[in-house]
């Protein structure tokens, strides 16, 4: 005989205001097999709580329903009470007369006929409620980290200095990801790669953390606390062991004029074997096969095997599968920049001296083409006059994204004041839709461009560049004055918008986590869960997630590593036990289930007899995969699969409720 | 037909003969000459039994999904094009074993509707076809191991004004309430004997959602909810897989037009989603496939 006890919360007047909690109070009373409702101004409060506890004890209760928020806030704090009092936690229901009642209609007498007719519900449910116990998974305690760049590395040194090992896992042949391409750092001007290679070299050098350069993610599987992984580790052409990083190689390597340099964005060349810069990590030389003329011709060149002193390039090297077994992924893997040639009235691809922020970075780093000198592209000559466009692409929902793309304003200021710095006389022009500088010093930084260094900011699009003369001319509106204006310049930087990085939404079907319609990885929650992917064990960090700076990335990184090592510090992993369960008895075998889960949580199993024989072939479900989604209910024609806690019977007794 | 009938006799007799199968099921004449029936062949010597001409009306891949039948393991099936569908989505639904089934193929080029057929109809044109047999993309079977052509040449198509299933068009032009109005009626007629399921080559559930008690979902007393509910429903499991051979309506003792139904989500699910069924067994059934793409505007 079921014996219910109700709670219908005020929430303040956040429920009282609009549902008569009394009414639905004295309601509840009459339903069969409720022994006692009452109601409360605060049941998350303490002395709610005990109330609760109190009610179970004295009356015996062997189901509760609570009329109060959306169980996403406090399902859990009652279970937990519940516990406490020997029942079982799934036999605590919620009926959300809150964000589903209260906050969502004024009328208070339907509101609160709503209110009842949800409560009802919950009673009818609660009374065909089983027990569930949660499900225990084994945890391997080894983290997987996708992407080398500053948010990768930040999450695996703090991983690993957690006591945990670490697999990173880089595309290009060396980690540093797009920080290590950039000058100086916003707002302190701290050059970038001085407060990076230390990191690098530390990740490198870290006894817990395995480097995989130039490698990639082929295949994942499994679930929180035991994924395996497959990386394919593209050959470099070079035995790793035995390389020094002499440079002996590519010094004598005869393609040294022709292939761009992804590092300096297309403005200077590299070699065929090269290392992307002098700063890598690892310093091992990679050959491009796509142009080395070994693999070209037929193998007749090999003129960097006979420089090299301790014969470690091998050009027969092949690709290697590593694979792993993990128990939980940051996926890290950063960020593109938009294609400035959808902008044909900037005229970058046409004019050289048109170039995109980043390569306005390698211009001024010294370890750039120019070794620091700020030099234009077309002629050599250092600029006088520079115009910066903000929001290329960025905000703009016709040509570009909608979104802001948040380092753009801050990077733009930067560049004005080196200009100023390296370039004395020099005078820069800033064109703008809106300042944002949100963080601690940025406000101050873009106010000292403009006030110390003289750069001049006009609030405005261009319209038009065209060469003139050897000089970049560039119309545009100054919004403010309401003025057109025309400066001729000698360099045009485009703050082109940031997109995920090329691949983002294959990585994420790979993982199985969601992505928006941009790309970018989603968070289980955007404002308390902005670590946590939609799927467990996998978490994220860096501009994978949206555009961010540097500080923000770190911290994300630091965040993910945070809760790997809070998922670690456990013996095992504990999910929800409303998971999907296989009537074995009538399931056929269709595997439509299997074919919609999203998460691939169900396997086949083979029914036997006693001596062995297979009698058929059903679903399994793999409890440490399953979220409990249901899509699996849906698919299956013989109702075969259940989800405990969500079982036809109950949402069936549910809908009759109301029925009657 | 002679020519045919041996070919066929003699395939089934070396698969016997050679144990590479246990089981042939194919037709055989009826107790009436314009009556065809199916015939169960373990012994070679039974084969002269095996017979095919324009009144096979049946699927007989409904048997596969027999444990009786199950049970002879490797099985050889005699089919026309659009019987064999059914065999390719019961191998696309892992409910059989490529490797455990012999298709003998056979080429047909349409066959007499049976009610005609008992009235005495004994030649093959286009008023006296199956709309199935007007629309066939399967004249010779999508997938078998034997093939077996037809000794007849195959009907003219010379009445434009003959269209199958050209009531769908005429549904599709009424209003919602008026379409209910056609299968309420259409349904109140329905007993409930499941003759449509049992016949159904691809109804293998061994546990229908009829018959789930706990909770009754679908009322079985024969009353107007729970006759739409069963018929849609079964429409409903069938959309994307039904291969349109058309039994369901024959076995029908009401004669409720459940082709019209099934033919209306085949189109649909051709139309929205670029799928029919049956016609490869690698293919993902569209029940079961999410793709990006998929049109979403229902959504709303």
């Amino acid at each position: 005989m079921a014996r219910i006890g109700v709670f219908v919360c005020w929430c303040g007047s956040n429920i009282a205001g609009t549902v008569d909690v009394k009414r639905v109070a004295e309601e509840a009373a009459k339903i069969p097999g409720v022994v006692e409702a009452i109601d409360y101004k605060y049941m998350c409060s303490d002395p709610g709580q005990n109330a609760f506890r109190n009610m179970i004890k004295d009356k015996n209760l062997t189901g509760v329903v609570l009329a109060a928020c959306s169980p996403h806030m406090h399902e859990n704090t009652f279970r937990k009470a519940a516990i406490k009092e020997g029942l079982n936690p799934y036999f605590v229901e919620i009926a959300n007369i809150r964000e589903q009642v209260s906050w969502v209609h004024e009328d208070k007498g339907k509101a609160t006929e709503k209110a009842i007719d949800l409560l009802k519900m919950m009673v009818e449910k609660v009374k065909r409620n089983k027990p569930i116990e949660d499900v225990r998974v084994p945890l391997t305690k080894k983290a997987l980290v996708i992407g080398g760049g500053i948010s990768g590395i930040q999450a695996a040194l703090d991983i690993a200095n957690g006591g945990v090992e670490v697999i990173l896992v880089e595309k290009e042949p060396s980690i540093g990801g797009k920080m290590i391409q950039l000058d100086e750092t916003f707002p302190t001007l701290d050059c970038s790669s001085c407060i990076m290679t230390p990191k690098m070299v530390e990740a490198y050098q870290h006894p817990n953390i395995k480097l995989y350069t130039y490698s990639e993610l082929e295949d994942v599987s499994g679930y929180i606390g035991n994924f395996n992984v497959k990386i394919r580790k593209k050959a470099r052409s070079i035995v790793e062991k035995d390389c020094t990083g002499c440079g002996d190689c590519w010094n004598v390597c005869p393609m040294h004029k022709n292939v761009k340099s992804e590092f300096n964005v297309n403005l200077s060349e590299r070699t065929a074997i090269y290392v992307p810069f002098p700063q890598a990590v690892p310093l091992i030389p990679v050959i491009d096969r796509s142009v080395c003329l070994h693999y070209k011709k037929g193998g007749k060149c090999q003129k960097c095997y006979d420089a090299c002193g301790p014969k470690c390039i091998n050009f027969d090297l092949q690709d290697e599968i590593i694979e792993e077994k993990v128990g939980a992924i940051v996926a890290a893997t950063g960020y593109d920049l938009m294609e400035n040639s959808l902008y044909g009235e900037y005229g970058y691809g046409q004019f050289k001296d048109v170039v995109s922020g980043l390569q306005f970075e390698r211009l001024l780093s010294a370890s750039g083409p120019t070794e620091g000198v700020i030099k234009r592209p077309s002629d050599g000559k250092t600029p006088e006059t520079i115009v910066f466009i903000q929001c290329v692409g960025s905000r703009d929902p016709e040509k570009g994204v909608p979104y802001c793309s948040k380092v753009c304003c801050m990077y733009t200021a930067k560049h004005a004041k080196l200009f100023a710095h390296k370039v004395h006389g020099s005078q820069s022009y800033v064109f703008y839709i809106d300042i944002r500088a949100t963080s601690k010093g940025y406000e101050e930084f873009v106010r000292s461009t403009m006030e110390n260094d003289g750069a001049i900011y006009l609030r405005g699009r261009v319209s038009k560049i065209y060469e003139n003369d050897g000089k970049l001319i560039v119309k545009g509106a100054d919004t403010l004055s309401g003025n057109q204006v025309e400066i001729a310049a000698d360099m045009v930087v485009l703050a082109t918008g940031v997109i995920p990085k090329k691949g983002s939404d294959k990585m994420a079907q790979m993982l199985g986590i969601s992505y928006d319609k941009y790309g970018f990885y989603t968070e289980s929650h955007p404002k308390l869960r902005p670590a946590e992917s939609s799927t467990a064990g996998i978490y994220l960090a860096g501009m994978a997630q949206g555009p961010r700076d540097i500080p923000e990335s770190v911290v994300s990184g630091s965040a993910a590593a945070s809760k790997i090592l809070g998922l670690f510090s456990k013996s095992e992993y504990e999910v929800e036990g409303t998971i999907a369960s296989v009537n074995k008895t009538t399931c056929v075998g269709c595997f439509y289930c299997q074919r919609v889960c999203a998460y691939s949580a169900i396997s086949k199993e083979e029914v036997k007899d006693r001596s062995g024989n297979v009698l058929k072939i059903v679903a399994n479900v793999n409890s440490g995969l399953c979220t409990g989604c249901g899509a699996c209910v849906n698919a299956c024609f013989s109702k075969s699969i259940d989800v405990r806690g969500f079982m036809d019977e109950q949402i069936f007794a549910e809908i009759k409720s109301l029925a009657v | 037909m002679e020519k045919m009938n041996e070919k066929i006799q003699n395939i089934a007799k070396e698969l016997l003969e050679n144990k590479e199968v246990n089981l042939i099921i194919g037709f055989t004449k009826g107790s009436n000459p314009l009556r065809m029936r199916s015939v169960f062949i373990t012994d070679p010597k039974d084969v002269s039994k095996l017979s095919f001409n324009s009144h096979c009306v049946q699927d007989l891949a409904v048997f596969l999904k027999k444990p009786e039948v199950k049970k002879f393991g490797k099985i050889g099936i005699v089919v026309k094009g659009c019987d064999e569908k059914a065999v390719n989505t019961l191998i696309q639904e892992y409910q059989l074993s490529r490797d455990n089934i012999k298709i003998i193929g056979l080429e047909c080029h349409g066959v007499i509707k049976q009610n005609l057929a008992d009235k005495g109809e004994n030649s093959l044109n286009q008023s006296t076809v199956y709309d199935k047999c007007l629309s066939c993309e399967v004249h010779t079977p999508a997938l078998y191991d034997y093939l077996v052509e037809s000794d007849e040449q195959a009907f003219e198509i010379n009445d434009n004004s003959i269209k199958p299933y050209a009531k769908i068009e005429e549904l599709d032009l009424m209003t919602a309430e008026e379409r209910n109005g056609f299968w309420q009626n259409e349904f109140e007629k329905c007993i409930k004997c499941y003759a449509c399921r049992q016949v159904c080559p691809l109804c293998y559930c061994t546990r229908c959602i009829v018959e789930k008690n706990t909770p009754q979902w679908i009322e079985t007393n024969i009353e107007e909810t729970g006759n739409a509910q069963w018929n849609m429903i079964r429409a409903y499991h069938l959309s994307g897989r039904c291969i349109g051979c058309g039994e369901c309506e024959r076995a029908c003792p009401v004669n409720i037009p459940l082709m019209l139904i099934n033919e209306k989500m085949a189109r649909d699910t051709f139309e929205k989603f670029g799928y029919k069924s049956g016609i490869d067994i690698n293919a993902k059934p569209v029940f079961g496939t999410f793709d990006i793409n998929d049109f979403n505007d229902f959504i709303k």
